[in-house]
């Protein structure tokens, strides 16, 4: 377990340098001067070169990537060209709404469990084609579009309809806790974002769920377990349960670490502030140091979430060796 | 199909699936010369597949998708930009946008017009040109890199395994939109950009797949004889093992298509794929996005019904064709 574990940060930390690397060469290959450009429209040659050699962009690429790396070590992102702000306290201050926007996606999508379980006792029922006809549908809705008519719909349409303003059209509300929301309208303004995530999830969660649950009853531990005159009832409850269960925990699992890295388009669509938007914006005004360090922290967050995951399967699963 | 094929090979009935082969058994039974009926690993997927509707509806929506798509796409040079639609889908027409609007649907207009009184359905339908090029264009250059790493890496082992696994492994961790959004930065905007970096992501999902199907065939008898008969390494590997190991490989391509358009309707959404005068749909969704909140409905709603129609004939397939080709979902 341990040497596991040990092989497994190993592959882990080659995957950040290969991850923050690409992202140093795509910065430096982004069309266009960051210098100029923070100098402003009317700097002079001289102002240009002077916050050149202030941000070390006269060095070569790997001086600069070397730079980086040894402040990253040493927990320093670097500093936002444009904010004056470090890019650590910029994650730590958006962090709050994605986290927020994570737990809740990954709670609504977790419904697709007792869905996926239903179908799948049920298979070649009504339901069962209902629900995976549906499943499949909405699964096909790309994120950004099923955001749009949330937006339009109970951010707008409601409001005119009940004369009232439930969910805000856009934005996060005061955000000051981590976990849970600070207030009212945060928690409000959380509604369609997570639901925009989540739903779309719901419908994976519970084709994947039914998958895996059809698998696990068609097999011989559960024939025995009928065999040995159980009821339906303990076979399905207690023996058929877990282990169709597990390998679905582990895509919420990841799941949630894709999200804790910021979900760029629904952030965007709600104009929610969170990792994702902060990195979105950063690529539009070409902040290098934002866009290296949000990268960098997206990654890390979902590398580890699969990690645990991995880690998690082989603890409730004792059929899977780590160790191979 | 392939590993179809390969556990049934050991099978006591060669070739036949087990229904067939317990009725032809029952046959045999009673009559030792029956002889039975084989079925090629194509015709039994296909057998498989037909059962499932929802596959099959998906099938029916990738055939009119990729017929109207070609249509467009040899129509866009030939009617200089104006492709095969009712309508000239940039011709702007104020009559039909009164109040800068648009006009709801109407017999003549059934997807209504936009806010300068072209015609929705035209631009819709030139817009498939664009779904069909990034479905094709982006999944084939990573399939072609997949399709060179992945054997190369399954293969030969070793090193170069490591090389190339820990080289996927970086692309599969990197955030995917934030990768595509790099990209679209580094290259600019416009269509052909979104193919490359679509395309240039995709390979790490084909190289994994093809590796562990390599991985499962290359120590199979046929490769054996292949190689006790003096077959070079390259033959071995793209006559041999590839074309047995293709199963997931196509599972694979029916979803990253669907992956594929979804991508470039998000990019040109967030204003940094197709630039106008060109149409995607995802273009039409954010160019229309305020008059959807005015109240005019119909230009957001249609191009977005298309984009997830088209992306569940793909989902729908890829899923059907999976369960059709896995040899642990027979009956």
């Amino acid at each position: 377990m341990l040497t596991y574990i040990v092989r497994r940060l190993l592959q882990l930390f080659i995957v950040l340098f290969g991850v923050s690397i690409i992202t140093f060469v795509m910065l430096y290959v982004i069309p266009g001067d960051p210098a100029r450009m923070l100098a402003g429209k009317n700097a002079t040659e001289e102002k240009i070169q002077e916050i050149r050699v202030q941000k070390g962009l006269d060095k070569p690429i790997y001086i600069q990537y070397g730079k980086w790396l040894g402040g990253v070590l040493q927990g320093d992102l670097g500093e936002s060209y444009y904010l004056q702000q470090s890019v650590g306290s910029m994650i730590v201050e958006n962090a709050p709404n994605t986290i927020q926007l994570a737990l809740a996606a990954v709670l609504i999508e977790l419904l697709g469990v007792p869905l996926g379980i239903y179908s799948a006792l049920r298979q070649y029922s009504f339901w069962d084609t209902t629900l995976t006809t549906a499943a499949l549908i909405v699964w096909g809705i790309p994120v950004f579009v099923l955001g749009v008519f949330m937006q339009w719909f109970f951010g707008l349409k409601l409001d005119q309809w009940l004369g009232v303003d439930i969910f805000p059209l856009t934005g996060a509300g005061d955000n000051v806790l981590w976990v849970i929301p600070a207030s009212w309208e945060s928690l409000m303004s959380l509604v369609l974002p997570a639901v925009t995530l989540g739903v779309i999830e719901v419908a994976y969660i519970s084709y994947m769920q039914r998958a895996s649950m059809l698998e696990v009853i068609r097999s011989d531990y559960i024939r025995t377990a009928r065999a040995k005159g159980l009821s339906e009832r303990v076979v399905v409850g207690k023996h058929a349960l877990k282990n169709a269960v597990i390998p679905v925990m582990t895509i919420a699992g990841i799941d949630l670490g894709a999200l804790l890295g910021g979900a760029i388009l629904t952030e965007t669509v709600f104009a929610r502030p969170g990792i994702g938007l902060m990195i979105y914006e950063a690529i539009g005004r070409r902040d290098a140091p934002v866009i290296a360090g949000g990268v960098l922290f997206a990654t890390v967050v979902y590398v580890f979430a699969n990690l645990f995951v991995d880690l998690g399967y082989a603890a409730v699963d004792p059929r899977i060796r780590l160790e191979e | 199909m392939a590993s179809d094929e390969h556990d049934r090979g050991r099978e006591p009935v060669t070739g036949l699936t087990e229904v067939e082969g317990a009725a032809a058994g029952a046959a045999v039974a009673a009559a030792p010369a029956a002889a039975p009926k084989v079925l090629s690993p194509w015709s039994d997927t296909w057998r498989r597949l037909k059962k499932n509707k929802l596959a099959l509806i998906g099938l029916g929506i990738i055939a009119v998708f990729i017929v109207v798509g070609i249509v467009q796409v040899i129509a866009y040079p030939l009617t200089d930009g104006r492709g095969l639609t009712p309508y000239d889908p940039n011709a702007e027409n104020y009559s039909l946008s009164p109040t800068g609007h648009g006009s709801s649907p109407s017999l003549s207009h059934p997807m209504g017009t936009d806010y300068l009184g072209r015609d929705i359905l035209s631009r819709a339908l030139v817009a498939t040109r664009i779904s069909l090029l990034v479905g094709v264009i982006a999944v084939a250059i990573g399939l072609i890199i997949g399709l060179i790493l992945g054997p190369i890496s399954g293969y030969y082992g070793g090193f170069v395994d490591t090389v190339i696994m820990r080289l996927a492994d970086i692309f599969f961790a990197y955030p995917y939109i934030l990768f595509v959004l790099l990209i679209m930065t580094v290259l600019g905007p416009g269509f052909v950009n979104v193919f490359l970096a679509i395309g240039i992501l995709g390979w790490a999902s084909f190289a994994r797949i093809v590796r562990g199907q390599v991985l499962s065939v290359k120590s199979m008898e046929y490769v054996e004889a292949a190689r006790a008969q003096g077959a070079s390494d390259l033959r071995i590997i793209f006559r041999h093992v590839l074309p047995n190991s293709m199963a997931p490989v196509y599972v694979t391509i029916a979803m990253s298509v669907g992956g594929a358009i979804v991508t470039e309707a998000a990019m040109s959404f967030l204003g940094i794929g197709v630039q106008p005068p060109n149409a995607s749909w995802g273009k039409m969704i954010s160019d229309y996005l305020n008059y959807l909140f005015a109240g005019s409905w119909w230009m957001v709603l249609f191009p977005s019904v298309l984009l997830t129609v088209t992306v569940f004939g793909f989902i729908s397939f890829g899923n059907g064709l999976r369960d059709a080709t896995d040899p642990r979902l027979k009956e």
